[in-house]
């Protein structure tokens, strides 16, 4: 480290003729290089666009963090009455939030997150002093019943030191640049297509990867998510998405602790739900769970790895809740899953009123109607 | 706000054009830079921009004492009014936690039972870059190296300036004031030079360090078991490229937008990685801290001026301090403790061997610089190991080509050879050049396609607003 004197023994201070030496500008014709950097830009980005305009993606609402956040705060901004929805992806998916405000008279408060437990989002709710109205959680076994974990677990964080800068910016990315560009999805992020690609060969010594799930759907700015076209009506996409989901049913697993250990995990879990549902019942609030359809592997996997009346019964009985099981209504069970694990976007409409009113009649018949069910 | 979101787009396209409207006085457009300085602090966390008022009125009056000041014992005192103020809110911000919990350490060795009340305490961001900021007004008023200025406008724009606030780089009051008396001459392309810096700037922080090496390099430190060598190496090279590509990014795009607007900040970084020594290596590494800590830390110890083993121990102070600024952790201080063992080896050696034609043989230099850039990476490891054990695992592997687990993928793989590579091959043909020489000779179409390239580039890697990691010192 040199010991020469530093530019403040050079300079002084407050005196015009003592600037620092201005930095150098390259000699260039700046003006033209500025607009024919800008064409190149937009020309570059134009055939960008269109190639995946070409490949279905359409402009849609990211399911950004931001946009749960921005939903989250409607619990106080709609002053804590209102039913909100705690899911993974299934009720994100399935769920018609349109159709919902029909049959009800209040758009729903979608807070799934794909691939997440809902039960960190279900704690977060009852905590909030706030609410005092309809929690509704969707219940996809393996998400629900092993220790909380998913990708998105991290919107919950995101959401208690949302600064201003970032609610400015989620403001002026879904009014002004996510409604334009089809390009400005997640699945079509450069180094995302980049390492998607299957000529880089697999790595010796490296175990095998869990592929990325793939788009599935395209969000509106309610949340509400449609299942993509693309997955209902592309064989060879469809496919992709159901070899995802193979290849996640069918990936090793660690053995499974002790009985005695699973045993008192469980009952761990059933306390901490059980004390959720009593802290939102204490402030007037209620919540009743629903088991969303899936079909295929995904059903088998499900019903052998948490057998229902192992699972979900202790659940209803530890809680002392309504739940609305796919199985035991005809017309929750009649409807299209494409990949096993969500419904059709054209049979979302009739399965939500379908659930609306299956919730509404068990409520009542538990002698607990709920104003936020309309009727 | 981070230089890569929308909302920086959005902010900065209203600064600028308010800036250059050709209506407003200079004096408006200064309140503007400020006001909207404020706002950028703001836009984090409102309530620590009392600590920037806060800050500027303690500096702004100490220096105006420390000048008129006619004992030294009075001079001396205000002079230590800043320093502790400013060191104080450092303390208490970044080292409370820390020091309590080496106290309760040491507590528990002693066999003293002692609990730690809770410290959750959220840390300002880039308070390490103001609080040196505004202490080195101070301390130049108090080393009589200059006086203080008379505009408090002027001295709070210092202070707040957006480009620089956060993560430097550290602008000395002389460089940055007088640039605020009066409105800059007229420099044909200087906005547009400005404005292309902040897209290359923003294309090595989004699309390199974030894009392509972050994420091995997560994988890599996040990994809980013992890695095979290859792996440890290259998560290392890729943390190597990404610090670099992260900071030297913001520093170019402050850079950039200072430009913009018409104000000139000093280089940070000087293609650090064809460093040929590590005195070299902080010639080009972050610059504007290490010529702060040999200003007002190394030269005031002493320096070389006290003989030779009382340099060896100011260079190992300076940088132990150096690493502690960045945070507050002893893998940091390791660090700095490696840097200064570096520099104090090297300079041993060239106190006895002195110059030869062999060492300015380009070969040799080559492998030189090899040397410095191998051992700067074994460095990054303990920078960016969140656990000495991670570190020292990390650092076994690497130096013993162990046998372990693999976590990178063959995409990931390629990724951080090529962008490390041409970090490598860009730092060594640059090292004797400036960019301004490059691109003026460059023709103007040449230029465009680049620019232009690096923007699309830019926009299709869907820069999520990740912080650059110096917010986090």
């Amino acid at each position: 480290m040199p010991s020469s004197t530093s530019s403040s023994e050079r300079l002084g201070l407050g005196s015009p003729q003592q600037h620092s030496p201005l930095r150098d500008i390259p000699q260039a014709p700046w003006p033209r290089i500025l607009w024919a950097a800008v064409l190149v830009c937009a020309a570059l980005l134009g055939a960008w666009e269109a190639y995946w305009r070409s490949e279905w993606f359409v402009p849609s609402i990211r399911n950004s963090d931001g946009l749960w956040a921005l939903t989250r705060t409607r619990i106080q901004t709609e002053g804590g009455h209102g039913t909100v929805v705690v899911s993974s992806s299934r009720l994100l998916f399935d769920l018609h939030l349109e159709a919902w405000r029909e049959e009800t008279g209040q758009l729903p408060i979608q807070l799934g997150l794909e691939g997440t437990s809902p039960r960190p989002f279900l704690a977060d709710v009852a905590r909030d002093t706030a609410f005092k109205g309809l929690v509704v959680v969707g219940v996809t076994p393996p998400l629900f019943f092993p220790p909380p974990g998913g990708e998105r677990l991290t919107a919950l964080a995101f959401a208690k030191q949302w600064s201003p800068a970032d609610q400015f910016g989620q403001q002026v990315s879904m009014r002004f640049v996510e409604p334009v560009f089809a390009f400005y999805d997640p699945d079509t992020a450069l180094f995302t297509v980049l390492k998607r690609q299957p000529f880089w060969p697999q790595r010796p010594g490296l175990p095998p990867q869990m592929p990325k799930v793939r788009k599935l759907a395209n969000t509106r700015s309610t949340r509400q998510s449609d299942m993509w076209d693309k997955v209902e009506r592309d064989p060879a996409y469809q496919k992709i998405a159901r070899d995802t989901w193979l290849a996640f049913i069918n990936a090793p697993r660690p053995p499974l602790p002790p009985p005695e250990v699973l045993k008192k995990g469980f009952e761990a879990l059933l306390a901490e739900v059980a004390g959720d549902v009593r802290r939102i019942r204490e402030r007037g609030g209620e919540v009743v769970f629903v088991r969303a359809p899936s079909s295929g592997p995904f059903l088998a996997a499900e019903n052998g790895g948490f057998p229902r009346e192992r699972t979900w019964e202790p659940l209803l009985q530890a809680t002392d809740a309504v739940g609305i099981h796919f199985e035991d209504h005809a017309d929750l069970r009649d409807v299209e899953l494409p990949e096993w694990s969500h419904i059709a976007a054209g049979d979302t409409d009739r399965f939500t009123r379908a659930l609306v009113r299956h919730l509404r009649e068990a409520l009542v018949a538990k002698g607990t109607p709920r104003q936020e069910l309309g009727r | 706000m981070t230089f890569n979101s929308l909302t920086f787009v959005v902010f900065f396209a209203i600064v600028l054009a308010l800036h250059h409207a050709p209506w407003t006085s200079w004096r408006t457009k200064k309140i503007q830079l400020l006001v909207a300085s404020y706002l950028f602090y703001a836009a984090w966390n409102p309530p620590f921009i009392v600590l920037l008022w806060i800050s500027t009125f303690i500096d702004w009056h100490a220096a105006k004492r420390i000048h008129a000041a006619e004992t030294p014992v009075a001079r001396r005192g205000w002079m230590l009014v800043s320093v502790c103020a400013n060191l104080g809110f450092l303390g208490y911000f970044k080292y409370g936690g820390f020091l309590l919990e080496n106290w309760q350490a040491l507590m528990t060795a002693l066999g003293v039972a002692w609990q730690a009340p809770a410290w959750d305490i959220v840390l300002p961001v880039g308070i390490s870059f103001y609080t040196f900021q505004t202490m080195a007004y101070s301390l130049d008023v108090y080393l009589r190296r200059a006086a203080p200025t008379r505009s408090l406008l002027d001295f709070s724009l210092f202070v707040t300036f957006f480009p620089q606030l956060v993560a430097g780089p550290i602008v000395r009051p002389a460089d940055l004031v007088p640039q605020f008396a009066e409105p800059p001459a007229p420099v044909p392309g200087r906005l547009s030079w400005g404005l292309g810096l902040m897209v290359l700037g923003l294309f090595q922080k989004v699309v390199i360090a974030d894009g392509m090496l972050a994420p091995a390099a997560d994988a890599v430190f996040g990994a809980k078991e013992t890695l095979a060598w290859s792996d440890a190496w290259l998560g290392t090279l890729a943390f190597s490229g990404q610090i670099f590509c992260d900071f030297a990014g913001y520093s170019t795009t402050a850079i950039g937008a200072s430009l913009a607007l018409g104000f000139s900040l000093d280089d940070n970084f000087r293609y650090p990685y064809a460093a040929v020594g590590f005195s070299d290596f902080w010639r080009r590494w972050h610059v504007s801290l290490s010529t702060w800590l040999r200003d007002y830390l190394y030269v005031p110890l002493g320096g070389n001026r006290l003989g030779s083993l009382r340099t060896y121990v100011n260079l190992m102070v300076t940088m132990l301090l150096g690493g502690l600024w960045h945070g507050a952790s002893w893998n940091f201080v390791i660090w700095g403790g490696l840097h200064g063992t570096y520099l104090g080896v090297e300079r041993f050696i060239r106190e006895r061997v002195g110059p030869s034609r062999l060492a300015s043989t380009l070969p040799f230099q080559i492998a030189l610089a090899m040397v410095t850039y191998f051992l700067v990476n074994l460095t990054w490891v303990f920078f960016r190991a969140r656990e000495f054990r991670t570190a020292w695992r990390m650092v076994v592997s690497m130096l013993t080509f162990g046998e372990g687990a693999r976590v990178l993928a063959t995409a990931d793989v390629v990724l951080v050879l090529s962008a490390v590579l041409s970090i490598l091959v860009v730092h060594g043909l640059m090292r004797e050049r400036s960019l301004e020489q490059v691109v003026a000779r460059a023709p103007w179409w040449l230029t465009a396609s680049v620019v232009g390239s690096m923007l699309f580039v830019l926009v299709i890697s869907q820069a999520s607003s990740n912080a650059f990691i110096y917010f986090q010192f």
